[in-house]
């Protein structure tokens, strides 16, 4: 009993510290913008992060989850920043926030919001019908040399098509791109085997993975996944080979689930946001959450996650202007 | 023209009014489609085929009405809307524009406060305490419902600022 | 009969006091959020959620299901006492449930809308039960050409809603197509009619208009004509609910017809909302009594209720054993599911089959239940409409501009719905229909993004909706017979003049 007060003592002046140490702390409620619908990818992150919070009270103030997925995710980032250095208003996405207003007219410009960390990296994979001949991501881009593929993928002009973009690119092989509303159409569609492959995300394709319907060729990482648990009879995520050893020269290719503050917020609340997000990528609900999407843990903020936005961006750019893409 | 009495707008006039604004809506629709290509491309249609067809199809159909209008409303003498019931619109309709325009910025929570109080006590001829008692019952209603239950958020304005609730 | 004994044990996993507690909350809850207009079943699903993480996967997805159930039929409600539909699959139901209800039969109304959504329902679960062994392989087949050809389907069934002009009618639906195809345009990522405004790349909510144009446009015509608000009397009579089911036999080819629309929608799947407008437009097509449509014709509450929620039931099996959500709010479930750590698709059925017919029993406990709540709480939303005009007037128009707000959180939303109350006002007035414009924006972006979608594989070449599959040629077949359905009826007509 007395222990049990003694931890709890401890633990309230460690509390205190940290509080009167930290120069800002939220007074009212904290809105999380989330820049996709009620059911997205990133919905999902934002809605964890704010149940790690919740569950081991890394804030005292509420929060309050919005939801503005118009227009690809820009609404979000266009109501984020639209109040000024507003310190009670964190944004949630992924790089969409740098390259969307490279395509089109966005009401925003990418430099309105400044990154507050990354907190994961979702990996990009060449899925193929279960029923397709080819075995290996080498047999498909030849095939692809010989007659036109069609690929289907989340959304117009965005990372997916980028991919696709950048694979023809680097192989001469060519390819249909075919936009849907979400990777987990573009899922379904590769299922019915309506077009010849997809590059989803990891969680997109997993259903059809378990069950047979479709295939993984090879993922777009320097190395390969971790290990894990068996996914179907005989392949787990660590059996798929990257694509530059299968012979596709683009070793990295990845989406950060990625967390914001207006441009001018001041860099106590920041270090406030850092701080607590910090907190919650050690968490154990965070490693599960990471496991069941099956993404890379990766934890960058400051000067890292700049100079990997500033990559990120000119890589995309190279792509965008060959395809004409850009906005003028 | 002679009007009957009484009457503030006739049915044709209103006929015609209505048919323009829909054509002009349509041609809007074609002039903003016209941004992106409106042909048919390589792979179907371009971003601005369809807008720019359905463009040009409200202005056809537009055109018919008007012209429906002067053939069977034109010497009807048909009326749409008389003085009182304009007057009647104009006191409803005039203290819901204020309400939207006032919740711009005060929010939607002290502006609706200030329209149910308004209409309540010079339309409703309620007593002012009566009519703020439902005020004050409608807003922490709609507090604790949107804000609190369901956890979204309402428009606010300065006076939640000031509160420290938002 | 594997499907069977799946079945009963599911009813085994369901019965307990704490998931009929949790079914009855959810009910509620889900009622609550359906007469709210602006909180969708969709919004309060995922408010919910965060509830759910730390429940067993089973005990959330009744929760959840239960709100979904409780949200249709709330949403019915509103759609027939107040003309205000909350949710958009219940906007076919305004069309006579309103009128229905100004002319003092709100009760009729409400127990035929509850009883035959209820039995849409059932038969819904019914399919599911059935068919969840090869629905997979079907639903497979559906690619872009023939969810265009459903959706052309849908607006063939719509077309000819009676109108004074046909250009009128024309002018009200492609003006819907217009708002529709306001935002950013999906398949080439352009912003479209924006005009520079940031808060148009969301596009236009065909809520806000909905709002608009029935509940705000409709006040200003209550108040033109006075003060004097039909006090709609939905006291629930116990003899008043008997007689209206009593009628229901009458009514067997509109139920059996709009059942099945909504299980094949639901499937499919084109939704909830298409398959209600679509099942509203074919029961005033087959009907004798055509011209009673949109003046309190009980077929025309019967038909969409019925489509509605037999497709809402049906879209559930879909999510669960292909992942594609047939409704924004089985969307919404689907991320729950992931969160509780389950994977949609064919193998949930073979690795948690206590889970999927766990949810497939809760399926027929919560909607039995969700009929009987709601007409229990009928009295308690209808005493609103007790309270005096000038205090329920402003209350419905602050009510109406908040629900537009909660859509997405935009300002520009109030002013939109204020502009869409006016016209709204005026198209009616001057015999304007304003069903085709709704239906236009609720699929108007769907419809085109399926067509470019279908072009892109076919290089631009239209046979595709011929020779892609004997499905969407199918389809498309079934759609020209609708379009050109007057003119065949004449046809037929004149061939059997010739005969006799």
């Amino acid at each position: 009993m007395s222990r049990i007060k003694l931890t709890a003592t401890l633990l309230a002046s460690a509390l205190y510290a940290t509080a009167a140490s930290a120069a800002w702390v939220p007074e009212k409620p904290v809105e999380f913008v989330v820049a996709s619908g009620a059911g997205g990818g990133t919905d999902t992150f934002a809605r964890t992060i704010q149940s790690i919070i919740l569950k081991y009270k890394l804030m005292d103030a509420p929060i309050v989850v919005v939801n503005k997925g118009g227009g690809s995710g820009s609404e979000g980032f266009v109501y984020g920043s639209g109040n000024g250095a507003d310190p009670y208003k964190v944004t949630f996405g992924t790089n969409n926030e740098y390259l969307l207003p490279l395509v089109a007219k966005m009401g925003y410009t990418a430099d309105a919001l400044v990154p507050v960390a990354a907190l994961a990296l979702d990996d990009f994979l060449i899925w193929v019908n279960a029923q397709a001949p080819y075995k290996d991501a080498k047999s498909f881009i030849e095939a692809g040399k010989k007659a036109e593929l069609k690929m289907g993928g989340s959304q117009s002009k965005d990372t997916d098509q980028t991919l696709v973009s950048m694979i023809g690119a680097a192989t001469g092989a060519k390819f249909t791109y075919i936009p849907f509303k979400s990777g987990g159409e573009a899922a379904v569609q590769l299922a019915g085997a309506h077009i010849d492959a997809n590059v989803n995300n990891p969680s997109e394709n997993i259903g059809q993975w378990k069950a047979g319907m479709v295939r993984p060729l090879c993922v777009f990482s320097p190395e390969r996944m971790a290990q894990g648990p068996k996914v179907t009879k005989d392949m787990s995520w660590g059996d798929i080979p990257t694509c530059k050893e299968s012979g596709v020269p683009i070793s990295t290719y990845q989406m950060p689930r990625t967390v914001w503050l207006p441009t001018g917020v001041s860099n106590d609340a920041v270090a406030f946001y850092t701080d607590i997000l910090k907190k919650v990528s050690e968490k154990p609900e965070w490693k599960a959450y990471i496991e069941k999407t099956s993404q890379t843990d990766r934890f960058m903020t400051g000067d890292a996650l700049k100079s990997y936005i500033k990559q990120d961006a000119e890589r995309a750019t190279d792509v965008f202007k060959r395809e004409k893409w850009m906005v003028q | 023209m002679q009007n009957p009495s009484g009457t503030l707008l006739s049915r044709f006039s209103m006929e015609v009014g209505v048919a323009c604004f829909t054509g002009l809506l349509g041609a809007i629709v074609c002039y903003g489609s016209t941004e992106f290509g409106t042909g048919w491309g390589d792979a179907g249609p371009e971003p601005g085929y369809f807008p720019f067809y359905i463009g040009l199809f409200i202005m056809l159909a537009s055109a018919g009405v008007l012209v429906q209008a002067f053939l069977t409303h034109r010497d009807r003498q048909e009326v749409f809307l008389t003085r009182e019931q304009g007057h009647r619109i104009l006191l409803f309709f005039l203290p819901m524009f204020a309400f939207v325009a006032a919740s711009m910025v005060l929010g939607l929570y002290v502006s609706l406060a200030l329209y149910l109080f308004g209409v309540m006590t010079i339309q409703g001829k309620y007593s002012a305490p009566k009519a703020l008692s439902v005020c004050l019952g409608t807003i922490v209603v709609f507090y604790f419902v949107f804000e609190k239950w369901f956890q979204v958020p309402l428009l606010k304005g300065p006076l939640e600022a000031w509160l420290k609730i938002y | 009969m594997d499907n069977f004994g799946n079945l009963m044990a599911g009813f085994g996993i369901v019965f307990s006091a704490y998931h009929l507690a949790l079914m009855a909350a959810g009910v509620l809850l889900g009622i609550l959020v359906g007469v709210l207009p602006g909180l969708g079943a969709p919004n309060g699903v995922s408010l919910l959620i965060p509830l759910t993480f730390t429940m067993d996967p089973v005990s959330a997805i009744i929760l959840l299901t239960s709100m979904y159930w409780g949200a249709l039929f709330g949403g019915s409600t509103t759609s027939i006492l107040f003309n205000i539909p909350g949710e958009p699959s219940s906007v076919a139901t305004t069309f006579d449930g309103y009128p229905m209800a100004q002319q003092g039969h709100a009760t009729h109304a409400l127990t035929l809308a509850f009883v035959s959504a209820g039995i849409g329902a059932l038969v819904g679960v019914a399919v599911i039960t059935m068919l969840s062994g090869w629905v997979t392989q079907f639903a497979l087949k559906f690619s872009s050409p023939e969810y265009f050809a459903v959706y052309l389907l849908t607006f063939c069934s719509f077309i000819g809603m009676g109108s004074a002009s046909p250009f009128k009618a024309i002018v009200s639906m492609m003006l819907g197509f217009g708002f529709a195809t306001v935002g950013m345009d999906g398949i080439s990522g352009n912003t479209r009619l924006t005009f520079g405004f940031p808060e148009l790349i969301k596009g236009i909510s065909f809520l806000v208009a909905v709002i608009g144009l029935f509940g705000l446009g409709e006040l200003i015509q209550t108040m033109e004509e006075g003060l004097r608000f039909e006090g709609i009397h939905a006291r629930i009579r116990m003899r008043d609910v008997f007689r209206a089911i009593a009628t229901l036999p009458s009514h067997i080819v509109t139920l059996v017809r709009s059942a099945l629309i909504g299980c094949w929608m639901g499937i499919t799947p084109g939704g909830p909302t298409a398959a209600s407008f679509m099942s509203y437009g074919l029961a005033k097509r087959f009907s004798r009594r055509k011209d009673g449509f949109g003046k309190g014709e009980p077929a025309g509450v019967v038909a969409p209720e019925t489509a509605d929620h037999s497709a809402g039931t049906c879209a559930i099996l879909p999510m669960l054993a292909l992942g594609v959500p047939g409704s924004a709010t089985a969307a919404v479930m689907m991320g729950g599911l992931m969160i509780w750590g389950l994977t949609p698709g064919p193998m949930l059925f073979i690795e948690r089959p206590d889970f999927v017919w766990g949810t497939i029993a809760s399926m027929y406990l919560g909607n039995v239940m969700a009929v009987v709540l709601v007409l229990a709480t009928v009295p308690l939303f209808a005493a609103i409409l007790r309270v005096p005009f000038s205090i329920i007037g402003p209350m419905i128009v602050v009510v109406c501009f908040i629900g537009a707000y909660q859509i997405s959180g935009a300002r520009l939303d109030l002013w939109l719905a204020l502009v869409f109350g006016v016209f709204g006002y005026l198209l009616k007035k001057l015999d304007y229909p304003i069903a085709p414009m709704v239906l236009a924006m609720v699929l108007g972006d769907k419809t085109e993004d399926a067509f470019r979608q279908s072009m892109i594989f076919s290089k631009g070449s239209l046979s595709i909706f011929w020779t892609n599959s004997t499905l969407v040629a199918g389809i498309m077949v079934v759609a020209m017979v609708l379009l050109f359905w007057p003119l065949i009826s004449k046809l037929i007509q004149r061939a059997r003049g010739q005969a006799a």
